[in-house]
C-alpha cells in the first residue's frame, strides 16, 4: 500500500496543517518529528550510559565471583542470592530500612501537610521567611548535617542534652547515636526535619488547586477552621495524599549519606540500612564483594520496583479519584 | 504490507539509533585511554604519583622537586586520597587502564601475591641496588619479592604498634600520675582513668576512643589481647595455627575495656567517634587519655599544635608486669608500587629510589608519622620526645611475626579466597561498648569458629586449583616469641633453621 506524499495540494489547502489520510513512510514521520528526536537524543544517551547499563552490568555482576579488583571473574549462578538469603546482617538491614519508611513517611506527610495549611494562609505574617527556615535543610549538604548532628546530640555539652537536663527531661545525658536503642530513631528525626521541606513543597502545590471561593463559601456557611480542614481542604487533597506519600516513601531508601555521617551504620549495626550495607560489600570490606553487593542491590531493586509498581497504582487511583470527583 | 506499516518499525528504528548512538559514545569516552597521548611536548614526562600519605606531602615534594631539577622535562602530578576512598579509586582506574605510575595500596585489602598475579605491577629493574639499600631482612618474599624480582619496598619500620598510650600530663599529674612514666598496667590505666574522671567535673573524662571505628578498635584489643599473653599475629596462634579470639586474653582484653565504659571513666560520647575525632575532643583537653599509634604526635604538632606541650606518652598497658609480653608485627610491607599501565616505569623508579636513602628516613621521622624503616634516623632527627620516647618503647616491646605468606605464598590465595566474617572482632568490641554483645567469649568463640571454617573452606579451594596448601602453614614450631622472625628462620629443617630459644 503507498500514500502519496508528493500530491498536489488542492487549492487553498495549506502544505503545514494537511496530514494524509493513511499510514505514512517510517523515513517520513521520523524526518517529521525530527525535533523531537533530536532534542530527546542527548537524554536517552546518558539515559543508557548511567542508568541501564548500570542496571544491566548489576545483574550480570550478581551471578560472578568477584572482588572488583581482580581479572578472575568466576561465574556462580545463584550463588550471590543464596548467600544474601542467608545473611542476617542483610535482613536486619533490610528490616531496618522499611522500619525507616514506615516510621518516617507518616510524620513527614502530616507534619509537612500541617505546615503547608499553616503556611498556606494568606494571613499569616512573614509566610516567606518560615517556607525558607523549613526548606533550608532540604538545601544544606546531608554530609554536613550527619557531622553537625553529631556535635547537636553529643551526651557532654551538646545542646540538646543541656536542653534535657535543664529541663530536668533526664538524669543524665542520653547517648543518642551512640546507643543501639535510641541511634536509629535519632538518625529518623534528623531524616525528617532535614527532608520536610520537599514535602511541604509537594503539599503546597496541592494547596494551590483548591479553589479560594471553596474556603470562602464554608467560612460565609460558618465552618470554623477545623470543619474547613476536615470537610473540604482534606478530601479535596486526598489524590495528592497517595502520590506524596509515594514520593516521600521513595525518598526514605535514599539515606545513605545521612547514616553513613552520623552514626556509619553503628553502633553494632543498629543503624546500618540496605544502602549502607552495600556500600560496605562492594567498597568497604576487606575484600572487596562486587558479585555479593549486586545481588544485595538487585533484590533491594527489585523491592523498590514493588514500591514504584504500588506508586504506578496509587497514580492510575488519584487520577480516577480526581476525575470522579 | 498487509497492516499498513513499513518493514521497519519507528521502534525498531530508536531502538538501533539508539544502540549506535550509545555505541558512538562508548567509542568516544574510550578513544583517549587507548589512543593518542596527553597533548603534551613528546619529551616531556608527567609521572602521576597516587598515595594518601598527606603528612609526607611536603618531604616528597621536596624529594620531586630535586628530581626536576636535574630532569626538567620531568614533572610529578600528586593525588592525595583519603584511604577509604583510594581503594576504589585504583579498582575503577585499573579496569579502565588509566592507572597512576606509581601508587600505593591504600583501601585495596586484595593480597598482594594476587595483585602481582594479575599483572598490576612492574617489577623494579634495579631490585638489587634497592635490596643493598635497605637494612638486611626489609624485601621478603611473598611480601616485596616475587619470583626472584623485587617489585616494592617498605618506608616505615615493622616496630611499631597502634595502642600507644598517649596522655594528657595536666590531667594526669592532676591526678597523681607521674607523667614522665605514666600507666603501665592495665590496674594502672584504670586507676588514672578514674583519678582524671572523678576530678573533671562530669566534663573531663580519664578514657577516650573512636569506638565508631571498629577496624582500628579490633587492633586495640588484638594488641591488647598480646599484652595479656596471646600468642597471636592477626589473631591466629602462630604455635598452634588456630584462630585464638575465643580465648582467655581475648575475652580478658574485651573485659577491661567495656569495664572501663561500665565504670563511668569512658568519655561518654567515644561510641559515635572515630580516632580522628576522637583525637581532636582529646586535643580539646576531654579526656586524659588516648590510645594510638606513633603518628598521633605528628598529628598534634599539625593540627593542634597549642596542645603539644602537654602530650605525654607510655607504653601500651601490660595485663600482669610479670609476664614478659610482645606485640607481634607482621612483616615490612611494600608502600609504593609502579603499575603494570605505567609508560614510564624506568622514571618512576628512579624517582622511588630516592626513598631509600638516610636522608629520606631522617626526614620521614621528623614528620613524626610512622617510624622510618631505618630506625636509627630517628635519633639524628629533630622530633618531639615523645616521638622519640614511643620509638623506643617500640624497640621493647615488638617483635616480627612469622608470616604464613612468606613461609608459603600459596596461603594469599587462601586469603584471597576467604570471604569476611560477620560481626567481626572490631564489631564484636562495639557491640560490647553498646550493650548488644553481653557474652564477651561466645560471641568470640562462634567468630573464630566461623573464621577457621571459611579458612578450611578457602583452602579446600585452593588445594582443588592444584594449590600446595595446608593449615600446617599457620603453624611456626620453631618460633620463640620474644625473638623477631627473621628470614633465617623460614628455611626449611635441615638448612641451618635457627632453633628455638
Amino acid at each position: 500500500m503507498s500514500t502519496p506524499t508528493t500530491s498536489p495540494l488542492p487549492a487553498g489547502a495549506s502544505r503545514g496543517t494537511r496530514r494524509p489520510a493513511g499510514p505514512r513512510p517510517l523515513a517520513g514521520r521520523l524526518w517529521d518529528d525530527r525535533w523531537i528526536y533530536l532534542f530527546l537524543l542527548p537524554t536517552a544517551i546518558l539515559y543508557t550510559l548511567y542508568t541501564l547499563w548500570p542496571i544491566a552490568a548489576s545483574y550480570w555482576y550478581s551471578l560472578l565471583d568477584w572482588n572488583g579488583f581482580s581479572r578472575d571473574r568466576a561465574f556462580v549462578g545463584l550463588a550471590n542470592y543464596r548467600a544474601a538469603l542467608d545473611d542476617p546482617l542483610f535482613w536486619q538491614a533490610f528490616r531496618q530500612t522499611f522500619l525507616f519508611m514506615v516510621v518516617t513517611v507518616p510524620i513527614r506527610v502530616a507534619l509537612a501537610l500541617a505546615a503547608a495549611v499553616a503556611l498556606n494562609n494568606p494571613r499569616l505574617p512573614f509566610a516567606t521567611l518560615f517556607r525558607t527556615a523549613l526548606f533550608l535543610p532540604v538545601v544544606t549538604t546531608t554530609a554536613i548535617v550527619g557531622v553537625v548532628m553529631g556535635f547537636i546530640f553529643d551526651p557532654v555539652g551538646g545542646p540538646v542534652n543541656l536542653l534535657l537536663l535543664r529541663a530536668g527531661l533526664v538524669e543524665r545525658a542520653v547517648n543518642f547515636l551512640g546507643d543501639s536503642d535510641s541511634a536509629l530513631w535519632t538518625v529518623m528525626g534528623v531524616h525528617v526535619w532535614k527532608w520536610l521541606g520537599v514535602t511541604l513543597v509537594y503539599w503546597l502545590a496541592a494547596l494551590q488547586t483548591v479553589s479560594e471561593d471553596v474556603y470562602e463559601a464554608a467560612r460565609v456557611d460558618g465552618a470554623n477552621g477545623w470543619r474547613v480542614f476536615r470537610d473540604i481542604t482534606l478530601p479535596l487533597l486526598k489524590p495528592f495524599t497517595v502520590i506524596i506519600v509515594l514520593l516521600t516513601a521513595v525518598d526514605t531508601l535514599q539515606v545513605f549519606d545521612l547514616v553513613l555521617t552520623m552514626t556509619n551504620g553503628g553502633p553494632f549495626f543498629s543503624t546500618e540500612v540496605v544502602e549502607t550495607y552495600i556500600y560496605r560489600q562492594a567498597f568497604a570490606a576487606t575484600i572487596p564483594r562486587l558479585g555479593y553487593a549486586s545481588a544485595l542491590a538487585v533484590i533491594f531493586g527489585l523491592a523498590t520496583l514493588l514500591l514504584a509498581l504500588g506508586q504506578a497504582g496509587g497514580l492510575r487511583w488519584a487520577r480516577r479519584a480526581r476525575e470522579a470527583g | 504490507m498487509a497492516d499498513g506499516r513499513d518493514g521497519i518499525t519507528r521502534r525498531d528504528l530508536i531502538r538501533v539509533a539508539g544502540g549506535t548512538a550509545a555505541g558512538l559514545a562508548g567509542a568516544t569516552l574510550a578513544g583517549p585511554v587507548a589512543g593518542a597521548a596527553p597533548a603534551a611536548r613528546q619529551d616531556e614526562v608527567v609521572i602521576r604519583w597516587w598515595d594518601q600519605f598527606q603528612p609526607l606531602e611536603a618531604l616528597h615534594r621536596s624529594i620531586w622537586d630535586r628530581y626536576t631539577e636535574t630532569h626538567p622535562n620531568v614533572q610529578v602530578e600528586y593525588t592525595v586520597y583519603n584511604p577509604s576512598e583510594m581503594g576504589q579509586a585504583l579498582q575503577l582506574a585499573f579496569s579502565s587502564r588509566q592507572m597512576p605510575d606509581v601508587h600505593s595500596l591504600a583501601g585495596v585489602s586484595v593480597p598482594v601475591p594476587r595483585l602481582v598475579a594479575d599483572g598490576w605491577f612492574t617489577p623494579l629493574a634495579r631490585g638489587e641496588e634497592i635490596r643493598q639499600r635497605l637494612p638486611a631482612g626489609s624485601l621478603l618474599d611473598g611480601i616485596t619479592v616475587f619470583g626472584g624480582q623485587v617489585y616494592s619496598f617498605p618506608l616505615f619500620s615493622f616496630r611499631q604498634y597502634t595502642s600507644c598510650n598517649w596522655f594528657n600530663r595536666e590531667l594526669m599529674e592532676g591526678a597523681g600520675v607521674d607523667p614522665e612514666v605514666g600507666p603501665q598496667t592495665w590496674d594502672e590505666f584504670r586507676q588514672a582513668a578514674a583519678a582524671v574522671t572523678d576530678g573533671g567535673g562530669g566534663q573531663i573524662f580519664g578514657w577516650i576512643q573512636g569506638i565508631q571505628f571498629t577496624d582500628r578498635l579490633a587492633v586495640h584489643v588484638d594488641e591488647l589481647a598480646q599484652m595479656a599473653g596471646a600468642l597471636t599475629s592477626g589473631g591466629i596462634d602462630l604455635t598452634t595455627g588456630q584462630y585464638a579470639h575465643g580465648t582467655d586474653p581475648y575475652v580478658q582484653a574485651l573485659e577491661f575495656l567495656v569495664s572501663l565504659q561500665q565504670d563511668g571513666y569512658l568519655f561518654p560520647a567515644s561510641s559515635s567517634l572515630d580516632a580522628r575525632t576522637a583525637r581532636a575532643r582529646w586535643a580539646t583537653g576531654a579526656a586524659g587519655m588516648f590510645l594510638d599509634g606513633p603518628w598521633n604526635v605528628g598529628v598534634i604538632q599539625g593540627e593542634f599544635s597549642e596542645f603539644l606541650d602537654k602530650v605525654g606518652i607510655a607504653p601500651i598497658p601490660v595485663a600482669n608486669p610479670q609476664t614478659p609480653t610482645f606485640v607481634h608485627a607482621v612483616p615490612p610491607v611494600g608502600q609504593l608500587w609502579v603499575s603494570s599501565q605505567s609508560a614510564n616505569a624506568p622514571i618512576a623508579e628512579e624517582i622511588l629510589l630516592e626513598l631509600t636513602t638516610p636522608e629520606y628516613y631522617v626526614g620521614l621521622a621528623e614528620r613524626m608519622d610512622q617510624p622510618p624503616l631505618d630506625l636509627t634516623a630517628v635519633d639524628r632527627a629533630e622530633v618531639h620526645p615523645t616521638y622519640r620516647r614511643a620509638v623506643a618503647l617500640f624497640q621493647e616491646r615488638v617483635r616480627l611475626a612469622p608470616s604464613p605468606v612468606v613461609k608459603n605464598p600459596a596461603v594469599a590465595d587462601v586469603l584471597a579466597e576467604m570471604a569476611e566474617v560477620h560481626p567481626n572482632l572490631g564489631e564484636i568490641a562495639q557491640g560490647a561498648f553498646s550493650g548488644d554483645v553481653t557474652d564477651y567469649r561466645a560471641a568470640l568463640t562462634e567468630y573464630a569458629g566461623k573464621l577457621s571454617a571459611e579458612r578450611e573452606r578457602a583452602i579446600g579451594v585452593v588445594q582443588g586449583r592444584g594449590g600446595q596448601v595446608s593449615l600446617d602453614d599457620w603453624v611456626f614450631p620453631n618460633w620463640d616469641p620474644a625473638q623477631d622472625y627473621t628470614d633465617a628462620f623460614y628455611q626449611p629443617a635441615g638448612s641451618g633453621t635457627p632453633a628455638a630459644q
